[in-house]
């Protein structure tokens, strides 16, 4: 086959559009690269694809996160340093509320719902503490976990709090499943922990009861069939 | 010319393409979500998968014309390495799959490219694989409904026999729940929030009660230049705990190696325990301070206070990395994950797993975190990518979706030339990390990289020796009586408290450990 007579760069007869914007915008871009480069070339595929000419330098991949952040996108950072190496590419850290409040039954306000990781036989009751970035870890780690700390982590990962993990009395994360790498390891140091929280109206300081009394969800492929499960509630105690 | 392999080559080829690519959704969609925010972790996926379409194909022909890969599975099979159920029998093909895919909706490679490597790449884990697995018969953990029994009994019969028995409760029961946890914790740390640091294998029968063998790997100071000097009091590279659980159930170990269980793991539930080091360069699993029940809870004590400390200093360590050096750090934690197939073999090179190829380099520039976390979703998700998908009357297998993960290989390369053979030799290569300057911690002591070469070319486990090598237990079976078996069972107990001496003779019921 000629390259006149091959279909488009990347396309496949069932192939359809990219599910993301991110993904659609590179891929186009870089797809747009390979053409142009073929242009012209009077070689066939097989004698060109593994030429290391061919492959698109790190100068053309740098023009096409340009070209993208030219429009005033800007990209959704996970790791902390990203943010902090390169704001200019990435969109402010946001604090998201997620839940409504309701009263509850007993005059404190249940603020939020979790995935329970580790069912106790006792509700779980200490002082919100957010940690969300190295520098408050690195003060923990130097000055020791205060007591009673319900942690408000972020993300689901299992290296951010890494050393002073132990030291928690509860887990608040705003993200992952019950098998995160968080997850897991509440379970395995025994420190109640919710999971996928969502919370609002928490601030540094507030004295808080997890329901950590409640089963842990379902999530075996046919309970995800059916829609969540009951979650733990949140209560922000008056 | 056509493609020099034959039409049942890439029969078989695109067979094992097809059934790891539906495992993987499966996978992917109901076993783990993760993230993290100290690594960008999506971002250094992509840049593993780059780096092992560059590079598996090479590294492993070196490997496999040292020894080959179904030796190494023996090897594996016999001594603790990193060879488990997740680093070859998920990452292995997968890695070098999952960059030819990116590749392909890039428009960089064709599905007709590097048919050599790629019929190569998945004959190896094939033979690998098959070997590790011999004694339950399975390729994989999935094939086999998500259990692994790769032991054989003179090596399961150490491990009941030995394990010393805990209560609800008490001093050893609890120094091992909290060493576990310790020792996780640290794994995922420099493993750089993955899990090929800790492992597991099983589940066994022993009688009513059902026993796992856990894995601690890469704890000491070995191939991670980022664990010199923070690892330097870590006494063992590999720990192995095989834990004898009551009332438990494991329904399940998956290939990722996580396993579930009904009721859910509990540590009260743990009734026995054992401890073991292990690597290529060990005869079997050497046991650690199993002479008693106090020595044991010492050692765990001592073992999960010397992790705590090495944990704090590894995060002040990664705390303060650049985001280039995360990214190679994770993108060789997850590339290297196979290492051990060239430790094995005496061929491994710390340049050939612990440099990022200069192709694989390019694509840097790519790696901010959204669109690493789009590219990923997409390819491991959504199959939204544009070889994916399959024609419109597909049914994918657990996905139901029209879109296969993984693509096959064209049968046209049998008749025309419009394919090529290989992605071409490795490129030189570099790391943003400080290189590695500490000796490896071994079985055998702390050794130089040409001292670990040079012992493991000359290193063979005794029970892999002949007439041992294909003893296996369906020859125990009508043999037990025959003095080789005698033999191959001392080689297997020579370091066991209990059992050491005894031979093949004994069933179950007869072992002195049995707490039943």
């Amino acid at each position: 086959m000629t390259q006149a007579e091959a279909p488009p760069i990347g396309a496949t007869k069932w192939g359809g559009d990219h599910a993301t914007p991110t993904v659609a915008a590179f891929h186009r871009a870089i797809r747009a690269i390979v053409a142009e480069k073929l242009v012209g070339d009077p070689r066939r595929w097989e004698e060109i694809v593994f030429d290391p000419k061919f492959l698109p330098t790190a100068e053309d991949f740098a023009a096409v996160e340009a070209a993208l952040l030219d429009t005033g996108y800007r990209f959704e950072h996970s790791a902390q340093i990203s943010l902090t190496e390169s704001p200019e590419k990435y969109k402010a850290a946001e604090d998201a509320e997620t839940a409504a409040q309701e009263p509850g039954a007993d005059g404190d306000t249940v603020v939020g719902h979790g995935d329970n990781a580790l069912p106790m036989t006792t509700d779980t009751e200490g002082v919100v503490r957010f940690v969300s970035t190295i520098e408050t870890v690195m003060d923990m780690l130097g000055d020791g976990v205060p007591p009673e700390t319900i942690a408000v982590i972020d993300d689901a990962g299992g290296t951010l709090t890494a050393p002073i993990l132990e030291g928690f009395t509860g887990i608040l994360c705003k993200g992952g499943t019950i098998k995160s790498h968080l997850g897991v390891l509440s379970r395995e140091f025994r420190i109640p922990c919710l999971m996928a929280v969502e919370v609002s109206g928490l601030r540094e300081g507030d004295r808080v009861r997890l329901e950590s009394s409640k089963p842990p969800p379902d999530t075996s492929a046919e309970a995800a069939l059916t829609g969540p499960t009951d979650r733990a509630r949140i209560w922000k105690l008056a | 010319m056509p493609t020099r392999h034959s039409y049942v080559d890439l029969l078989e080829t695109n067979m094992l393409i097809r059934q790891s690519s539906d495992v993987n959704w499966w996978l992917c969609h109901y076993r783990t979500v993760q993230e993290s925010a100290l690594f960008p972790v999506p971002a250094y996926m992509m840049l593993s998968y780059l780096n092992a379409y560059y590079r598996y194909p090479e590294l492993l022909r070196k490997i496999d014309a040292a020894m080959p890969a179904e030796e190494i599975g023996d090897r594996a099979r016999e001594t603790c390495t990193t060879l488990m159920s997740t680093p070859v029998g998920w990452c292995l093909h997968n890695f070098y799959l999952l960059g030819r895919e990116y590749l392909m909706d890039l428009g960089l490679v064709r599905a007709t490219d590097a048919v050599d490597d790629l019929v190569f790449v998945v004959d190896f884990w094939k033979r690998f694989m098959l070997a590790y697995h011999r004694s339950d018969a399975h390729l994989t953990t999935g094939s086999f409904g998500n259990r692994s029994q790769a032991f054989t009994e003179r090596q399961l019969q150490v491990f009941e026999s030995d394990a010393i028995p805990t209560a609800p409760g008490d001093r050893l029961q609890t120094a091992v729940a909290q060493f576990m946890a310790t020792a996780s914790q640290y794994a995922l740390l420099a493993h750089c929030e993955s899990r090929p640091g800790i492992q597991n294998e099983g589940p066994y029968r022993v009688g009513g009660n059902e026993m796992m063998i856990r894995f601690f790997l890469n704890l000491a100071e070995g191939d991670y230049p980022w664990l010199d000097g923070v690892a330097g009091s870590v006494p063992h590279g590999n720990l192995v705990i095989p834990i004898v659980m009551r009332d438990t159930h494991f329904t399940l170990l998956d290939d990722w190696s996580m396993f579930e269980s009904e009721p859910a793991y509990d540590p009260a539930n743990v009734a026995a325990v054992g401890l073991y080091t292990s690597d290529y360069l060990a005869e079997g699993f050497v046991p650690i301070g199993m002479s008693s029940a106090d020595e044991l809870a010492d050692t765990f004590e001592d073992l999960r206070e010397i992790l705590r400390a090495a944990t704090a200093d590894l995060w002040k360590v990664i705390a303060g990395w650049t985001r280039d050096q995360m990214l190679d750090a994770g993108a060789l934690t997850y590339y290297a994950i196979v290492r051990d197939l060239a430790h094995i073999a005496g061929v491994y090179d710390q340049e050939d797993w612990f440099t990022l190829d200069v192709r694989a380099q390019r694509f840097k520039p790519l790696m901010n975190d959204e669109y690493a976390r789009d590219a990923l979703g997409e390819m491991l998700g959504y199959l939204s990518y544009s070889h994916q998908a399959s024609h419109e009357y597909t049914m994918a297998r657990y996905s139901e979706s029209t879109s296969h993960m993984e693509s096959l290989i064209p049968y046209s390369v049998l008749t025309d030339d419009e394919f090529t053979a290989t992605s071409g030799p490795i490129q030189p290569g570099w790391s943003s990390l400080p290189p590695k300057t500490a000796l490896w911690t071994t079985t055998q002591g702390r050794l130089t990289q040409d001292e670990l070469n040079e012992r493991a070319r000359k290193f063979r486990p005794q029970v892999l020796t002949e007439p041992y090598r294909f003893l296996d237990d369906e020859w125990v079976k009508t043999h037990w009586t025959d003095p080789r078996a005698d033999e191959l069972y001392r080689l297997t107990q020579q370091h066991s408290r209990t059992l050491a001496g005894r031979g093949a003779g004994l069933r179950r019921a007869d072992l002195p450990g049995v707490k039943e």
